[in-house]
């Protein structure tokens, strides 16, 4: 997907699951998408329930998807996502921007966060690159996920067991710590000399990685605590 | 230490020299076997025999009386009014003594039971009004037991050499005779029997240590035994006294041996057992033998147990060789003493060896037991003092981990007042993201005022970093500027502004307060916004200095400045009084310098 150009995704005819609970909010975000993707087929739900009712039963290309919801959480969403539809780009709309709700989304598979109470206009473009292959982060998310390596590299030979080691490239460590200081990801774009699907790519080498070393912790985590039984 | 034992030798030559000078020692008497009184005159032939008479040799068997005469003239050398003695170094049991036909001394109980003196000396007075110029007669009666009627040779029949002559040349060797044969062993006696006692209620107050109750019973028997030395008249026969004497002989070998195997940590019930059997037949070997095997039968019993105890001994130094070495010496060393002592008295009993002045094994064994026994209470003493050193460590030990548990939870308890504080705190910033926030949010996109919407974002803006400082712990310096900056690069480049934000190189480790990181993102938020909505600038430049305790953020634009005649106030509708209002709440100072046409600088100073 990520090959195509963005002019024509956006033109393409593309399946589009809403959770959002408050009314108001959904019929917002859905006039929002519609003038982002023209052509889009929204699905909208209002619980946890619906939403993975229609991931069993439907193709979506994107899911933009609220955290707190009456009967549970968009995180759950995320996952069956992630596991019957890998394809799926995830975005978690939220009105929390702090790591500590954001960075178990990301864990869970999530490709990207859009905050709710940003204007318009803001929405719309991260909705645009998130489309186009480029997924936001930010400084406190990157130091997140940097000392989430560092824990995985001291943990690296009970956690993962035999399956080789996922370890950050030199690359993707470098664009992480410069985000971490501060930095936007087009001028560590500028910096390194590379082009912003590059950069782009490497953020979402780097989510990809966060993602399966995160399944695989949460894995042995669980065997640790007997709740698999092999 | 020559030159000493010459000078000793010299003083005893001296001494002795003096003493022959008036001193008469009588070597020989005319003696009879029985009669009862006096000197029998008739009916039996007075043979000559010389002294000491040792009955085993000469009247092998006889029991009973044997009369003594011996004739001496006064010694010429004393001066005359000095008393005259008769020193007898040994009268085994009991003696009479007449002079001249009088008697001048009794020693006790001619009958039994019979006073026994057979250990000590004896210096009697001849008194002068009895003693002729001419020949005097002396008559000794002694009365005593045949051999083999006593356990020990030390108590058969007999007679030593006699000595008359003045006190003052007799009393040194009697004296000396005395405190060896009688003084020690009464005094090593009472030690014995302090030591014993002293060790029996250690040993009741420690069970375990059965050693200390054998050791003690063992010193207690010595010291019993050792009385009769000393104690002349014992309400008993001969016959009884021999019985009852073999018989704690045998207890004692059943303690000692009993001690020895205890203390090596190898305690057998079979061997006691076999021990308290030896005594009942040691019992009834002594009360089913004829009177006259009495001493054959002991001596084969003392033989038989002093092999059992040397046997233990062995077994005993090869235990503690292995267990603790630095016990092994001063034992050794004690029990060849005994095992020396007890050859010596074997030899004495067997006839080997001839009697000497003092009775080795009376005199020596008990202070050899006084010896270990203040050795094994040393060893007690040191055991005590390691277990009151090993408890107080104990105590300490305790008290440290008690106080340490005390800590812990102490910190526990101040860890579970913060994790519920900040679980609370969580809860109370979820209810307010998701009532109050979900309602402002509507308010943001569903107004048609513009004004509206921005106020109501404003306000969701507000209450998240109120959230924050509520939740928030403390910030490192460093991830506050990285967020505020890639804000600021993030909304100056949507608004086509050039942002000119340089980092710090170096590394930086103050913190920030939640507060101070909410109320300063505010204010460079509140400053990013007049940039980007009112100043009309191309250019925005921030800089930050940090100090130890302050730093300073100078945002710096090229727009067309603040105009004065906005009321001649700078802030109208800039939000500029709020952002001087919560520098101020933080100890800071936000001030402004705008001219029309020259832009806009906003210095900001916080203190850490």
């Amino acid at each position: 997907m990520a090959d195509i150009p963005m002019e024509w995704r956006l033109q393409m005819t593309q399946n589009i699951l809403l959770l959002e609970d408050l009314p108001e909010i959904r019929a917002w975000m859905k006039a929002l998408v519609t003038r982002v993707f023209p052509k889009c087929r929204i699905h909208e739900a209002a619980l946890v329930q619906d939403a993975l009712g229609l991931s069993a039963s439907t193709k979506f290309d994107l899911a933009l998807l609220d955290l707190g919801l009456p009967d549970g959480s968009g995180v759950e969403v995320v996952e069956a996502l992630r596991d019957q539809q890998p394809e799926v780009q995830s975005v978690v709309v939220t009105i929390h921007d702090d790591d500590d709700h954001l960075f178990p989304a990301l864990q869970a598979g999530a490709f990207g966060y859009l905050l709710k109470d940003q204007p318009r206009e803001l929405i719309a473009d991260q909705l645009r690159r998130m489309s186009a292959g480029e997924p936001p982060l930010s400084p406190s998310i990157a130091r997140r996920v940097i000392s989430h390596f560092a824990a995985q590299a001291v943990r690296k030979p009970s956690a993962t067991g035999k399956a080789a080691p996922v370890v950050l490239t030199e690359r993707e460590t470098e664009v992480l710590v410069r985000v971490s200081k501060g930095y936007t990801l087009p001028e560590i774009g500028e910096q390194l000399h590379l082009s912003r699907h590059t950069i782009a790519d490497y953020v979402k080498h780097i989510y990809r990685k966060l993602n399966v070393t995160s399944r695989a912790e949460a894995a042995v985590e669980a065997h640790r605590r007997g709740l698999v039984r092999n | 230490m020559r030159l000493l034992f010459k000078l000793l030798a010299l003083w005893l030559l001296l001494a002795t020299g003096a003493a022959q000078a008036t001193t008469v020692s009588i070597t020989s008497a005319l003696s009879v076997d029985g009669g009862a009184g006096r000197f029998p005159a008739a009916g039996a032939v007075p043979q000559e025999v010389s002294l000491p008479d040792d009955w085993a040799l000469t009247r092998p068997g006889h029991e009973g009386s044997v009369w003594y005469r011996v004739r001496f003239n006064a010694p010429s050398g004393a001066a005359d009014n000095e008393l005259l003695f008769v020193y007898i170094e040994r009268a085994c049991s009991n003696l009479e003594v007449r002079l001249n036909g009088r008697l001048i001394f009794s020693g006790g109980r001619m009958t039994e039971p019979m006073s026994n003196h057979c250990y000590r000396p004896m210096l009697i007075a001849l008194p002068s009004a009895l003693v002729s110029s001419q020949v005097n007669l002396l008559d000794i009666e002694v009365r005593g037991y045949a051999l083999g009627h006593v356990a020990s040779r030390a108590r058969a029949g007999g007679l030593s050499a006699l000595q008359i002559g003045p006190q003052s040349e007799l009393m040194e060797a009697y004296a000396r005779r005395n405190f060896w044969n009688i003084i020690t062993v009464q005094v090593t006696g009472i030690g014995l029997l302090a030591l014993g006692g002293f060790l029996l209620v250690l040993s009741w107050m420690n069970r375990k240590e059965t050693f200390l109750l054998h050791f003690g019973l063992l010193i207690v028997g010595s010291a019993l035994l050792s009385m009769r030395v000393w104690w002349s008249d014992p309400p008993l026969s001969g016959r009884n006294v021999e019985f009852a004497t073999v018989m704690v002989w045998a207890v004692m070998v059943t303690l000692a041996v009993n001690f020895l195997l205890s203390h090596a940590r190898t305690a057998s019930k079979k061997v006691s057992g076999a021990l308290l059997l030896q005594c009942a037949i040691v019992a009834a070997s002594l009360l089913f033998t004829s009177p006259e095997r009495l001493f054959m039968v002991a001596a084969t019993w003392f033989a038989v147990m002093a092999l059992e105890v040397s046997a233990t001994v062995v077994w005993y130094l090869k235990k503690i060789h292995q267990a603790r070495s630095e016990d092994f010496w001063p034992m050794a060393l004690t029990f060849a003493g005994m095992g020396s002592l007890l050859l010596l008295e074997l030899g004495l009993q067997s006839g080997y060896v001839a009697p000497l002045a003092i009775h080795p094994w009376s005199v020596f064994s008990p202070l050899l037991l006084l010896v270990i026994g203040s050795r094994l209470l040393l060893l007690f003493g040191r055991a005590l003092q390691a277990a009151e050193i090993n408890r107080a460590q104990l105590e300490a030990r305790v008290a440290e981990a008690s106080a340490e548990i005390e800590r812990n939870f102490a910190q526990l308890s101040a860890l579970r007042v913060e994790q519920s504080t900040d679980k609370e705190r969580k809860r109370i910033a979820a209810d307010l993201h998701d009532d109050l926030g979900a309602k402002l949010l509507t308010i943001v996109h569903t107004s048609d005022n513009e004004r509206i919407s921005t106020l109501a974002r404003e306000a969701l803006e507000e209450m998240r970093l109120s959230v924050r400082g509520l939740t928030g712990k403390p910030m490192q310096l460093a991830d506050a500027l990285a967020d505020w900056r890639a804000e600021a690069v993030a909304r100056l480049g949507q608004a086509n502004i050039e942002a000119d934000w340089k980092l710090p190189a170096d590394d930086l480790v103050q913190t920030l307060s939640a507060r101070a990181f909410v109320q300063t993102t505010r204010i460079l938020r509140e400053s990013l916004s007049n940039i980007i909505k009112h100043s009309g600038a191309s250019q925005c430049k921030v800089r930050v200095t940090t100090g130890a305790e302050i730093f300073s953020l100078v945002v710096q634009d090229n727009g067309k400045g603040i105009s004065l005649e906005l009321g001649g106030k700078l802030d109208r509708g800039h939000g500029i009084a709020s952002m001087k209002h919560r520098a101020k709440q933080l100890q800071g100072q936000c001030l402004i310098e705008s001219a029309p046409g020259y832009g806009t600088v906003i210095r900001l100073t916080i203190p850490l």
